[in-house]
C-alpha cells in the first residue's frame, strides 16, 4: 500500500524555496508586472459614497483625455452602491496618468444617501438606517445549547463575565488585487494575481459568455492573498472587457487604497462571555453572545466555545450588516476571533480561581496533541520559571506570559487534486499542475517530494505551477494545497516509475539509474497524469485536522501603554513535514500576522462620512521587523498522519497568547483588540475619564 | 497627480520667480507628493526643485551656535558624529523619523513646514474644516491621534519631531519672505496654525525656510517618543528637552512637547519651575503637571495625558546623562 | 509603453527661464529631442519643462536609460511602466511599504516618491544590477539560503535595504538591521529570516532555535 518512506533524504529535512533565484533576482514575473506586447495601464473609479443611487455615468469627458483607449461602466442602468469604495466604472490608457486624469473626468450623477451606517454598535440600534432595503441589519447566525447552562452556573464554584471585541482586519497582501487580461478573437488569457485560477477562470468565462476552454489563467508568481485573492473581483471582468474594446492587453492593479476597501476583510466580533468552573477546575457552564459585521454581507459566526469541551452551553450569534466592503475568507476564518474571546476567557476565570492558566488548559483542554504541544512548549519557554500571578511583579515595566491553543480542520486535502509529469530522454522532468504558490511554497514541496521519490536532488526537478492549461487543482486555502499536492506528486511518481521501469528494462529507475532508464526512451519524451491518492488507510500520505499552542512573553510599560513582545513559542503539528524551512517560514508568518491582528491592525471607519478613514500603510499597521519578537519553533513530525497544512493554524493562538500574556503582565485585561498603548492605560486607570466639552 | 512643470531653481530668487503664484518648492518631496497624490491641495502649476539651490545644505559649526541648511537631510542628521554628541536630543528626533528611505531625502526644511498628518485632512474624500469644509470630523468622531490644546477649531497637531526638538533647543528658523530673511522662533513659525484653521503653519506662499540656528547654550538634550509600533510610525506623543546640569540642578532648561498641539508645546512656567532645580523625579513630576496643565482631552485621546507625563519625566531625567 | 514613440516637445510655458539654452534650441526643439536631452541632463539649467512628456535619462544599474516622461512620472513608474524593471515592486505607491525601494547613490529611497525627472544624474540600482555576470551578490544568495522570501513581493525592497546598510556598515547588529529594514513591510512576516540573512551576508554567526520532534 502507497505510503511514505520511513528514512527519507529531503522530506522531513531544510530544501531551500525552488523558485528563490527568481525571486531575489527581479527576475519573476507577477500578474502587475507583466508587460504583453502593447500593454494598456487601467484604473477603477470608486464610489466616494457610502450609499448612494447612481443613475447615470458619463464616460465621455473621461473617453476624450489624451491616451485612453477605452472606459466602461461597472454595471449598466441605475443601480444603488452599498459601500464606500464600490466599483462605479474603469478606463484603460497609455500611461497610469491619462488614466488617473481619466477617473477624475468621469461624471456621476448620484443621490447620496443621507443615512447609512458603518459601526456595528449603530448598526444594532432602533431605528438605525437600513443598509439593504427591506432588511433588518441584524439576521441570527449560528446559535445553539447543550445541557443546562442557568442550572450549571449555579454550581461553579467561580464565574466571570468578560466583554471581548475584534476589530476587521484587512488582508493587505503586499501585492494588491488585479491582473493583466488580454481578450482577443482567440479568446482571454488573463495574468491574475489570484489563489484560484480555476476561479478566475469559471468566473470569466461566464461573465464574459464565454466558453471555458477560450479562457486561460496564468498565476506563475503572485504576492499573497491570505484568504482575500480566493473569491473573484470584479476588476478581472472590467480589465477584459476593457481589453475587448481596446484591442490590447490591460493591466489593471489596484492600488493601495482601493484593496483598503472592496476586496474583502475578517469579520468583526463582539463577544459577550459568561463561562464558570467548578471548585476541581473543570469547566462546567459557558455562555456567549457573539455579533459582528461582515459589512453589506455575510455572517460573523464564530466556533465556540473553540477548542474547549464544556458540558453546558448557550451560544448565540448574529450578523450585523453595515454600509462596508464584504468579508472574505481570511486566513483561519473566524478562528483567531474565536480563540481570542475563549482563551481570554479562559486566563480570566483562571485568575478568578487563582491558578496556574497553563495547568488550567492542562486540566480542560483533552486533546493529546496540545496537551504533548503545551508540555514541549512549556519547558522551552520556561513556563513555571516565569510564572507570576497577574501584575505581581514590581516595576514600571512589566512582564507577563500567556498561551493559547489551536485546531485547524478545514476540508482535508483536495481530493480531486490533479497533476502530471513530463519525463525526457535526458533525465529533466517537469512537474506540471493546476495550483498556485501563493508563497508558501507549493513548487518547493513539489520539487522535495518528487526528489524523493525519484532519488534525484530537488535542484533536478522542474516545477510549473499556475496555468488553467494543467491539470487542475485546488485554490490555494484552508491549509489544503500542501496535503493536496504531495500524495499527487507521490502518484505521477509511481506511475513514472512504472512506466521506466517497463519501458527500459531497468528494475529500479531510481536514482543513480534514472538518466540511463530514461535514455532509454530514445526521443518520446513520457507524459504521467497522475492524481490524489490516499495511500494505506492506516499510515496515510494526508490526512487532517492540524493543532498546535503558542506562548507569549510581553513586556508592558506601565506608563506609556507601549506593549512589547520579547519571544514567542510556537509549537506546531502538521502530520509529516515537507520541507522544515518552508515550514518553519509558515509558522514566522501566521505569528506575526497574529501578532499585527493583536496589538497593531485595525480598519478604521469614519461615521460621519462613512469612508474608511485608515486606506494606508501609513494608519493601518501592520507589524514592522522592529515588533518582530524572537520567535522559537518546535515542529512535532508525525509522519503517520502523512501530509498536513499549516498556514492557518500557525495564526490561530498568536494574538489570543499575546492578549492573556499582557493581561498577565498588568492584572488588568484589555478586552479588545489592537491592544493598544491607549488601551493599556485605560485599562490601568490612568486615563481621566471623558467629560464632553462645549464644542 | 495632476500635471505639472517643473524646473530646477539655481538660485532662491529664481526658486521664488518660478514658484510664483501656484507653485511649490520640491525639497525631498515626501509631504508635498503624498498630498498632490490625494489631490488634497490646489494642485501647484509648476513644482519647482530647490535642491540645486547653493548653500543650504552644509551644516555649519562655530563656537556658540550650529546653522542648519534646511536642504540638510534628516539622514545626514541622523548619520552626523558630531549632532550626536552636541545636540544628542536633535540626533535621538531625526533617527526615529519615518523610515530610512525617507530619511535619505527628507529635508530639515520640509520636516518643520510639512502639512497635517489627520487622516480627515489627508483623506480625499472628507473636505474637513481645515481644508475650508464645514465640519471638523475629528472632534466628534476619531481623533485618537489629535491634539490636548487647541487655539481653533482645527484639533490636529504639529508633529515635527525636529519642530519639537528646536523649541527645546530655543532653536531660531531663517526664513526668505519675499527677498528678505526673517527670523522664527518655533513658537513664531508655528503660532498661525495656532490662530488660523487653514493654517498648517506660519509660512506665507512662496516663504522659504533657508536654515536653523541652534544655539550651543544647552549641553544636554533629549528627545523621546512613543508610538503604537516600535518603528516607522508617527508619534502618539513626543517630548524634547535641553538645558545645562551644573551640580545636579538644571540651568536654562526647556521641555517641549509634539503631537498635542498646533504648536510645539512649552509651557513657559514650567521651565522657569525647572531653572534651578535638581534633576530628580519629584522635580520632573511636577514640571510635567505644570505642562498639562489645562489639556482638554477629547473622547479618545485622554491617553496621551499620563502618556505625555510619563514621557516629560523620563526626558527630563535623560538629562543626567 | 516601451516601444512609445517620442511624442513632440512639450509646449513653453511663459515663464521659460533659459540659462544655457539659446533661443535657436528652443524653437527647434520639436525636431530636436536629442540636444534638449543632452541639456535637460545637466542640472545648471532652470528650464522649465512639461507638463507634457520631455526626455529623461536616468543612469540604472551603470545604463542609461533614455526615457519620454512627464514630469509627473515617478521614478518607480518609470522603471515598471516605460521600461522593463519590474524588479522594485508597487506595494502602496505612498512611501509607506518599502517594495520600490531602489538605491541613488547608494541611499536606499523610497522610488515611488520620487519624480523620475528630478532622480538624473543619479547612480540608481535596483535589483537588477545586484548580480555580477550572473553570480548573486552574498545578500541576495544569503536570502535564498535563510528562506527569507515567502511570496518574494517584499524581496527586492528589503535587499535594497539590506545591501544598502552592509556597504555603510558591514557588521552591524540585530537592531541595526532592524533599524535599516524599519521602513520595509512585509505582510508573509519574513522577518526573522531576514534578520538571519543580513547576519549571513555580513559573515557573522547565523543560529536557529528551530527543533524537529518525531513523534
Amino acid at each position: 500500500m502507497p505510503s511514505w518512506p520511513e528514512q527519507p533524504k529531503y522530506i522531513s529535512h531544510a530544501t531551500t524555496r525552488v523558485d528563490a533565484p527568481a525571486k531575489v533576482t527581479g527576475r519573476a514575473r507577477y500578474s502587475s508586472d507583466i508587460q504583453a506586447d502593447g500593454w494598456l495601464y487601467g484604473m477603477i473609479l470608486r464610489s466616494k459614497w457610502p450609499a448612494a443611487k447612481i443613475s447615470e455615468i458619463n464616460l465621455d469627458k473621461a473617453l476624450q483625455v489624451p491616451g485612453i483607449k477605452a472606459a466602461v461602466k461597472a454595471r449598466d442602468g441605475e443601480f444603488t452602491v452599498r459601500f464606500y469604495g464600490e466599483e462605479l466604472a474603469a478606463v484603460c490608457g497609455t500611461t497610469k496618468q491619462a488614466c488617473l486624469d481619466a477617473l477624475r473626468a468621469i461624471e456621476v450623477k448620484a443621490e447620496p444617501r443621507r443615512e447609512f451606517v458603518v459601526r456595528e454598535d449603530d448598526a444594532r440600534k432602533d431605528g438605525a438606517p437600513i443598509v439593504w432595503d427591506g432588511q433588518p441589519n441584524v439576521s441570527p447566525g449560528r446559535s445553539s445549547e447543550h445541557g443546562n447552562v442557568d442550572q450549571a452556573f449555579g454550581e461553579c464554584a467561580a464565574v466571570i463575565e468578560g466583554f471581548y471585541t475584534t476589530p476587521i482586519q484587512i488582508h493587505h497582501p503586499m501585492e494588491t488585487h488585479g491582473s493583466t487580461v488580454s481578450w482577443t478573437d482567440d479568446g482571454v488569457t488573463a495574468w491574475a494575481s489570484t489563489q484560484a485560477i480555476s476561479a478566475v477562470r469559471d468566473n470569466l468565462a461566464g461573465a464574459l459568455q464565454l466558453d471555458h476552454s477560450q479562457v486561460r489563467v496564468l498565476t506563475e508568481f503572485m504576492g499573497g492573498g491570505f484568504g482575500s485573492k480566493l473569491d473573484n473581483s470584479l476588476d478581472s471582468v472590467l480589465a477584459a472587457r476593457l481589453s475587448h474594446e481596446a484591442k490590447a492587453p490591460v493591466r489593471l492593479m489596484l492600488t493601495r487604497f482601493d484593496n483598503s476597501l472592496a476586496v474583502g476583510n475578517r469579520p468583526s466580533s463582539f463577544q459577550k462571555i459568561k463561562i464558570g468552573a467548578l471548585a476541581d477546575g473543570t469547566l462546567h457552564a459557558f455562555e456567549m453572545e457573539n455579533y459582528g459585521t461582515s459589512g453589506i454581507s455575510g455572517g460573523a459566526n464564530i466556533p465556540a466555545p473553540y477548542i474547549y469541551a464544556v458540558p453546558n452551553t448557550r451560544v448565540k450569534q448574529s450578523a450585523v450588516r453595515v454600509n462596508a466592503g464584504p468579508a472574505r475568507a481570511f486566513r483561519a476564518p473566524s478562528h483567531p476571533q474565536a480563540s481570542y474571546g475563549m482563551e481570554s476567557a479562559m486566563d480570566d476565570l483562571a485568575a478568578k480561581l487563582g491558578v496556574d492558566p497553563l495547568e488550567f488548559r492542562l486540566k480542560n483542554d483533552s486533546n493529546e496533541v496540545r496537551q504533548r504541544e503545551y508540555k514541549i512548549g512549556a519547558e522551552k519557554f520556561g513556563w513555571k520559571e516565569k510564572y507570576q500571578k497577574p501584575g505581581s511583579l514590581p516595576g514600571v515595566v512589566k512582564t507577563g506570559i500567556g498561551c493559547a491553543g489551536a485546531a485547524w480542520g478545514a476540508g482535508g486535502p483536495s481530493k480531486r487534486t490533479q497533476g502530471e509529469a513530463q519525463v525526457n530522454p535526458d533525465g529533466s522532468i517537469e512537474f506540471r499542475f493546476g495550483v498556485q504558490d501563493i508563497g508558501t511554497g507549493t513548487k518547493t514541496v513539489i520539487a522535495v517530494v518528487a526528489a524523493e521519490m525519484l532519488g534525484l536532488k530537488p535542484e533536478q526537478i522542474t516545477v510549473k505551477v499556475g496555468d488553467t492549461n494543467f491539470p487542475s487543482g485546488p485554490g490555494s486555502g484552508g491549509s489544503t494545497t500542501c496535503a493536496s499536492v504531495s500524495p499527487t506528486v507521490f502518484d505521477i511518481c509511481t506511475k513514472a516509475l512504472e512506466q521506466l521501469q517497463t519501458q527500459s528494462g531497468i528494475t529500479d529507475a531510481r536514482g543513480d539509474n534514472w538518466f540511463a532508464a530514461c535514455k532509454k526512451l530514445g526521443v518520446t519524451p513520457l507524459t504521467i497524469h497522475g492524481q490524489w491518492i490516499q495511500g494505506d488507510p492506516g499510515r496515510p500520505l494526508s490526512s487532517n485536522p492540524a493543532y498546535g499552542v503558542q506562548f507569549a512573553e510581553v513586556a508592558v510599560d506601565t506608563e506609556t501603554g507601549l506593549v512589547t513582545v520579547k519571544k514567542i513559542v510556537a509549537v506546531h503539528d502538521c502530520g509529516l513535514i515537507v520541507d522544515t524551512l518552508t515550514l518553519e517560514s509558515q509558522i514566522n508568518g501566521g505569528i506575526i500576522m497574529g501578532m499585527g491582528y493583536a496589538l497593531y491592525e485595525e480598519r478604521v471607519m469614519d461615521d460621519l462620512s462613512g469612508v474608511v478613514l485608515n486606506p494606508n500603510f501609513e494608519t493601518y499597521k501592520l507589524s514592522g521587523i522592529g515588533d518582530v519578537p524572537e520567535i522559537e519553533i518546535t515542529l512535532l513530525n508525525m509522519p503517520e498522519r502523512g501530509v498536513i497544512g499549516i498556514g492557518e493554524p500557525a495564526t490561530v493562538p498568536t494574538a489570543a497568547a499575546i492578549a492573556n500574556a499582557v493581561a498577565n503582565a498588568i492584572g488588568a485585561r484589555v478586552g479588545s483588540l489592537p491592544i493598544t498603548p491607549a488601551k493599556v492605560l485605560a485599562a490601568l486607570g490612568k486615563v481621566p475619564p471623558f467629560t464632553a466639552s462645549k464644542s | 497627480m495632476k500635471a505639472f512643470e517643473y524646473a530646477t531653481a539655481l538660485s532662491t530668487d529664481s526658486a521664488r520667480e518660478l514658484v510664483a503664484d501656484n507653485g511649490a518648492y520640491l525639497a525631498g518631496g515626501n509631504d508635498l507628493l503624498g498630498l498632490l497624490k490625494e489631490y488634497l491641495v490646489p494642485a501647484p502649476s509648476i513644482l519647482v526643485n530647490i535642491k540645486s539651490v547653493p548653500n543650504l545644505d552644509k551644516i555649519v559649526r562655530s563656537e556658540n551656535k550650529w546653522v542648519i541648511g534646511a536642504l540638510v537631510t534628516v539622514g545626514e542628521i541622523e548619520r552626523d558624529a558630531e549632532v550626536a554628541k552636541v545636540f544628542p536630543g536633535l540626533h535621538d528626533a531625526a533617527m526615529e523619523i519615518a523610515s530610512p528611505q525617507i530619511r535619505n531625502v527628507a529635508t530639515v526644511g520640509g520636516n518643520l513646514a510639512q502639512h497635517s498628518r489627520c487622516w480627515y485632512f489627508r483623506h480625499r474624500d472628507t473636505v474637513c474644516l481645515k481644508k475650508g469644509g464645514d465640519l471638523c470630523y475629528a472632534r466628534n468622531s476619531e481623533n485618537r491621534y489629535h491634539s490636548l490644546f487647541t487655539g481653533n477649531d482645527c484639533i490636529s497637531p504639529v508633529v515635527s519631531s525636529l519642530a519639537t526638538t528646536f523649541a527645546a533647543l530655543d532653536a531660531t528658523a531663517i526664513v526668505l519672505r519675499d527677498g528678505k530673511e526673517i527670523l522664527m522662533s518655533m513658537a513664531e513659525l508655528y503660532q498661525k496654525a495656532w490662530k488660523e484653521i487653514p493654517a498648517h503653519n506660519s509660512l506665507n506662499p512662496g516663504d522659504l525656510i533657508l536654515r536653523v540656528r541652534i544655539p550651543t547654550l544647552r549641553s544636554r538634550s533629549a528627545y523621546m517618543q512613543v508610538s503604537d509600533k516600535h518603528a516607522f510610525d508617527w508619534a502618539l506623543v513626543s517630548c524634547a528637552a535641553a538645558a545645562n546640569v551644573v551640580d545636579g540642578k538644571l540651568s536654562q532648561p526647556r521641555v517641549a512637547l509634539g503631537s498635542i498641539s498646533s504648536v510645539p508645546h512649552q509651557v513657559e512656567a514650567a521651565n522657569q519651575f525647572l531653572e534651578g532645580k535638581p534633576l530628580d523625579d519629584a522635580t520632573a513630576s511636577q514640571a510635567a503637571d505644570m505642562i498639562l496643565a489645562g489639556a482638554t482631552p477629547l473622547e479618545h485621546n485622554g491617553y496621551k495625558v499620563p502618556m505625555a507625563h510619563a514621557l516629560i519625566r523620563r526626558t527630563l531625567l535623560k538629562l543626567k546623562g | 509603453m516601451k516601444n512609445t514613440e517620442p511624442e513632440k516637445f512639450g509646449a513653453h510655458s511663459r515663464r521659460t527661464f533659459l540659462k544655457s539654452l539659446g533661443t535657436a534650441a528652443v524653437t527647434a526643439a520639436a525636431a530636436q529631442t536629442q540636444a534638449v536631452a543632452a541639456e535637460l541632463e545637466k542640472v545648471n539649467s532652470e528650464k522649465v519643462v512639461g507638463p507634457g512628456a520631455v526626455p529623461v535619462t536616468l543612469n540604472v544599474n551603470g545604463e542609461k536609460l533614455k526615457l519620454m516622461l512627464e514630469p509627473r512620472v515617478t521614478l518607480l513608474d518609470a522603471l515598471r511602466n516605460y521600461s522593463s524593471l519590474t524588479g522594485a515592486k508597487e506595494g502602496c505607491d505612498r512611501a509607506a511599504c518599502g517594495a520600490c525601494t531602489v538605491l541613488m547613490d547608494d541611499l536606499p529611497i523610497y522610488s515611488c516618491q520620487k519624480l523620475a525627472i528630478e532622480a538624473q544624474g543619479c547612480e540608481i540600482t535596483t535589483i537588477e544590477g545586484l548580480a555580477k555576470n550572473g553570480k548573486l551578490s552574498p545578500v541576495q544568495q544569503a536570502f535564498w539560503d535563510r528562506d527569507a522570501l515567502q511570496c518574494g513581493y517584499c524581496t527586492p525592497g528589503f535587499i535594497m535595504s539590506v545591501t544598502a546598510l552592509l556597504k555603510y556598515n558591514p557588521r552591524p547588529t540585530a537592531d541595526e538591521v532592524k533599524h535599516a529594514c524599519a521602513g520595509n513591510l512585509c505582510r508573509c512576516g519574513t522577518h526573522p529570516h531576514i534578520l538571519q540573512a543580513a547576519f549571513q551576508s555580513s559573515g557573522a554567526a547565523v543560529t536557529s532555535k528551530t527543533e524537529v520532534v518525531n513523534a
